[in-house]
């Protein structure tokens, strides 16, 4: 956009270059290395705008939705005409950012992020960022970044509340071995709502650390897991020293790299013959029923229930969800739209 | 006696930012799961535990004076 006049460049950069951490050398580096988003909602949104701004050499994005109004609040890539046109996240996100910095080669990938598309998508990726909405994806990219050695960097929040941590392989202890099992239940933007300044807060740890990791200053990067919350004003810095976990079957020495196996995935099918999609989770368990429905009529959402079940009408589309977190989404025949609607709402 | 804070939506559950209650001798595992019998709090399985700002595992055995957090990994993003 500015020509490629090397002064034009030089003053670009320039007091990124001046910040002792980085410099010209570290600027080189990051100009050359390679960043794979899983996600471009609101961390993803923002990582990206940084690490585009910060000339990246190249920046893949991985996203399965679309724009929706209720992300203008906080998805700071979006405008009201990508609402109006409904355009993918991905698509939307990659129009911005070519405008943003026309010298980063920026690949749009709409569609799931699946086991098999990450293991296909990382082979020279330097440097992983999750803005995911889910555990069962983050286990995913959790399992290809202990596979393939390639650093992630975890990050979520919800309400005013967020947390980070950064996972580089054999080094840290990993996702799986401070969890064990996907977390049923997480809660989410679309439960427990979100305010802007607790993405923020999120991405400015996520993208700090991705920086040090690009200029290969690894004795800068975080080994404390970071949480947070803006409005209670509550800090905590971790330290991990103790949680590293022998047998994890992620990041051990018998590892198998479980959320890479289609078997432990969440299952979605079209029900023959309707307009239906039906979800099973990978983790079985007792869902609470009731505490949902309160948090989904808050929201304005149609909510009725028994004992056994809740059907929720969210648009066109209606979802019946069972305790044991089985679900049907009605109206829909596309598996991803479907599996996307569940996550927003059961994480 | 022990100082237990909540984070997040488990410290609305409980109401308070922390409780002092005497946990010592009891693991990790065996605080929370008096907790949840104590304090309708939802499972605390795949929450994490800090004892003095340092991740914890379950079978961790909490000392007089120790301070115990409880932190839910969220999904939102």
């Amino acid at each position: 956009m500015f020509g490629k006049g090397e002064n034009r460049m030089d003053e670009r950069y320039s007091r990124q270059v001046l910040f002792p951490g980085i410099g010209k050398e570290g600027q080189d580096k990051i100009s050359r290395k390679h960043v794979l988003m899983i996600g471009a909602g609101a961390l993803g949104s923002g990582n990206a705008e940084v690490l585009t701004r910060a000339g990246i050499g190249r920046l893949t994005i991985v996203d399965r939705d679309y724009v929706e109004a209720s992300n203008l609040q906080r998805q700071q890539l979006y405008t009201e005409e990508d609402v109006i046109e409904k355009l993918p996240k991905a698509a939307a996100a990659q129009k911005r950012l070519q405008a943003i910095n026309s010298d980063v080669e920026v690949k749009a990938i709409i569609g799931d992020a699946t086991p098999s598309m990450l293991e296909d998508l990382v082979k020279d990726v330097d440097v992983i960022i999750d803005a995911t909405d889910n555990f069962e994806t983050r286990m995913a990219i959790n399992d290809v970044s202990q596979k393939y050695s390639i650093p992630w960097i975890y990050g979520a929040c919800v309400g005013s509340y967020g947390m980070s941590f950064s996972i580089i392989p054999g080094k840290t202890p990993c996702l799986n071995c401070l969890l064990r099992t996907i977390p049923m239940q997480g809660l989410t933007c679309d439960t427990g709502g979100i305010i802007s300044p607790a993405v923020q807060m999120v991405i400015s740890h996520q993208s700090a650390e991705a920086l040090k990791m690009l200029v290969e200053d690894w004795e800068a990067v975080r080994t404390s897991f970071v949480s947070f919350d803006l409005w209670r004003n509550q800090y905590t810095s971790l330290k991990m020293g103790k949680a590293k976990f022998a047998g994890c079957l992620s990041c051990g020495e018998e590892r198998t790299y479980p959320y890479l196996d289609q078997e432990n995935m969440t299952k979605t099918t079209v029900l023959c013959g309707r307009d239906t999609v039906q979800i099973r989770p990978s983790t079985q368990g007792e869902l609470s029923l009731e505490k949902l429905a309160g948090q989904l009529s808050t929201l304005g959402y149609t909510v009725k229930g028994n004992p056994y079940l809740l059907s929720v009408e969210m648009g066109s589309e209606r979802m019946v969800i069972f305790n044991d977190g089985r679900a049907l989404i009605h109206g829909t025949k596309d598996l991803t739209h479907a599996k996307s609607i569940y996550q927003r709402i059961l994480g | 006696m022990n100082k237990v804070l909540f984070f997040a939506h488990l410290r609305d559950a409980v109401g308070e930012e922390f409780l002092k209650i005497d946990a010592s001798g009891k693991t990790v595992a065996e605080l929370k799961v008096e907790l949840v019998r104590n304090y309708n709090l939802p499972k605390l399985d795949s929450v994490m535990t800090a004892v003095n700002e340092e991740f914890a595992q379950d079978d961790e055995v909490i000392q007089d004076g120790d301070e115990v957090a409880f932190i839910p990994p969220v999904s939102g993003g």
